[in-house]
């Protein structure tokens, strides 16, 4: 049986984890070859065009591969502990990808409430039947999930400027690959959520325990962790992305009280390289004079 | 205390008598204009939803008469909503405007009665229920209104523009209950259809903002009026306050009719919005007309359900999203399009044999 992974989404934070658990099922992987511009295209096709960029870039991984497999799996992330949205968009993609596809292809979308494992075995059963394999098949795919529980070092005199965006944004190169390259050009390390230990992200100190959304409240928390240690915030905001638009604003004023550039890029199909390149050329040049500015002005 | 609250369309005259049930002297935000929303977005982030704009608006506006308390909804989950008072709170106060900010959880019933209101007023529980009661009792009537104005605009323009401000005085004094209920009937009446019967019936369905204040979506209930068509609705402040309460049957209903498209509730109102236009659907109404703010979110999952129940059933669908750059030309041209198209749909073929 073929079953087909769109890399798109939570594939970026969990993909590695559901190519193991299905592969131990017994099932043929198919994932989507890496977002380009042709994929974004049929992605528009299908999704209204007021949807955020990652959500049209999935309608085309969707669609890509649902002429190749017979089953899609599309887990429908509810919420996690502590009972933390998903974003409506993420949580109703599911709905949009059932109505895009009909009955071609079987979908299969275990619903995760609070967490993985639960749903992930139901999901097993649907498509291998035998308990102990997939039993056998979770617990062996659950060693692959990413725990990061070390604080990283961040040594003085090095260049910093910290990268707050959604993994799928920045996991996806499509997206993310131009603004992460003009940074590291430009000799700057870029420290973004993913590598900061779960304590940090989880944290409801603050702010942060005002938001109920499980994506935003970790890169408010990630925010505050790294505002202190960098030379710079840049906030990568998919254009309509609603939780976005509103903490971005606490994280602005945040900034600004402690005399850090805050750059927010805002991306969209439309988004050209070249003005994202000089718009963080001139973001990085006022990090630099603000760094050989004496301390005491 | 000089309380005020963002406009809600008709509604304000129920949360008005609400807070004045309180004890409360209330000072209502000037009616929405285009100063409104200006106003708000010079000091709105700029991928924000509009009912952000228009509500913040109607906090300086209603600061700027007097007003030293703000009563915000607040408490939406998954939907922008809920976070709303958090940057309005903040936007306030960077502007120096001194006021007392109150965010109103809508998801707790308990402790609306038990303890925010009685916190804020030092009035006893009962008193609050009381007052809950008189509010749904008015907004029900608001509701009522609503739907007879529509139906009176679709057959007989001119009379609905000419009992309209009658009714409304009429809706502005009822305060006890038996008065609410005598303003009912009397409502009705103004409305008379005198047996007419509108041409057309178009549902319309959306975010909740946008179904309540008709500036929001530059009174398209008027605009389909005008044109001829009925605009039917269901979403109201009356049934959301009903659902809050949990016992607004519609919405079980409109949960399961949004099964077939939708099995979880992305959040925000999509659930109802695509349960009711199903429900309009099997009523037999011409068409649906779908409305919501720019970039929102939920009603974006709920529009790709709409599309795909026009596909399966052959409804004409219009959905339509505004910010405050919308354009009332193009927006009326639209409209006339789809009306024409829907009038043509039923009547075709009396339209050939003319």
């Amino acid at each position: 049986m073929k079953v087909g992974v769109p890399r798109a989404l939570l594939y970026h934070r969990y993909g590695q984890f559901w190519e193991q658990y299905l592969t131990g099922l017994g099932a043929e992987v198919v994932v989507s070859r890496r977002t380009d511009k042709v994929l974004l295209q049929t992605g528009l096709g299908y999704v209204s065009s007021e949807v955020c960029l990652p959500i049209k870039i999935m309608a085309g991984h969707i669609e890509e591969l649902a002429g190749q497999v017979d089953a899609l799996f599309l887990p429908r992330l509810l919420w996690l502990e502590d009972k933390l949205y998903a974003c409506p968009k993420m949580i109703g993609i599911v709905d949009i990808a059932r109505m895009m596809l009909g009955d071609r292809v079987r979908i299969v979308a275990p619903k995760i409430q609070g967490s993985l494992w639960l749903p992930h075995f139901g999901a097993g059963m649907d498509l291998c039947h035998d308990p102990v394999r997939v039993v056998r098949a979770l617990a062996r795919a659950g060693k692959v999930l990413p725990v990061h529980n070390q604080v990283p070092d961040f040594p003085a005199g090095e260049k910093r400027v910290a990268l707050i965006g959604h993994f799928y944004n920045l996991g996806d190169d499509f997206i993310s690959r131009p603004m992460i390259d003009t940074f590291t050009s430009h000799g700057y390390r870029i420290c973004t959520k993913d590598e900061l230990p779960e304590m940090v992200l989880r944290s409801r100190q603050g702010f942060a325990r005002s938001i109920r959304w499980v994506y935003e409240r970790e890169l408010y928390n990630a925010f505050r962790f790294l505002v202190d240690k960098v030379g710079g915030v840049c906030m990568i905001v998919s254009m309509g992305c609603g939780p976005d638009s509103l903490v971005a604003e606490f994280m602005r004023e945040e900034a600004q009280q402690r005399d850090i550039p805050f750059l927010q890029l805002v991306i969209d199909e439309h988004t050209g390289t070249a003005g994202i390149v000089t718009r963080i050329e001139a973001f990085l040049e006022l990090a630099e004079r603000r760094r050989s500015r004496p301390k005491a002005a | 205390m000089k309380a005020s609250f963002p406009n809600v369309g008709y509604d304000t005259y129920a949360l008005k008598t609400f807070l004045e049930d309180l004890g409360a002297e209330v000072i209502p935000a000037p009616p929405n204009s285009r100063r409104t929303i200006e106003l708000g977005s010079l000091h709105s982030p700029e991928l924000i939803c509009m009912p952000f704009k228009i509500t913040l608006g109607n906090m300086l506006e209603a600061l700027e008469l007097g007003a030293d308390t703000m009563f915000m909804a607040a408490g939406a989950r998954k939907c922008r909503f809920g976070y709303y008072h958090y940057l309005q709170e903040q936007a306030l106060k960077n502007l120096g405007k001194e006021c007392r900010f109150i965010p109103v959880t809508q998801y707790s019933p308990l402790d609306f009665v038990f303890r925010i209101m009685p916190g804020v007023f030092g009035v006893p529980p009962w008193r609050v229920v009381r007052a809950v009661a008189k509010m749904l009792a008015k907004s029900q009537l608001t509701q009522e209104f609503r739907q007879h104005l529509n139906r009176k605009m679709a057959v007989d323009f001119d009379g609905a523009e000419q009992a309209k401000p009658k009714a409304l005085a009429i809706i502005e004094q009822a305060h006890t209950l038996r008065e609410i209920q005598a303003a009912r009937g009397e409502v009705r009446r103004i409305f008379n259809l005198n047996g007419l019967q509108p041409q057309v019936r178009l549902g319309l369905v959306g975010e909740i903002y946008f179904m309540i204040e008709q500036f929001a979506s530059q009174e398209i209930e008027k605009e389909l009026g005008k044109m001829g068509a009925e605009v039917v609705f269901e979403r109201s402040l009356y049934r959301h306050i009903r659902h809050l309460l949990s016992s607004d049957p519609a919405f079980v209903r409109s949960e399961r009719l949004a099964r077939r498209y939708l099995q979880e509730s992305p959040g925000g109102e999509a659930i109802r919005t695509v349960g009711e236009a199903v429900h309009f659907q099997k009523q037999g109404l011409d068409g649906i007309v779908h409305i919501f703010p720019f970039t929102c979110m939920p009603e974006n999952i709920a529009l790709e359900a709409l599309q795909k129940l026009s596909e399966d059933t052959g409804i004409p669908v219009l959905s339509l999203s505004f910010d405050e750059h919308t354009s009332r030309t193009g927006l009326l041209t639209r409209l006339e399009a789809f009306v024409d198209l829907v009038k043509r749909r039923k009547l075709g073929r009396s339209l050939h044999r003319n």
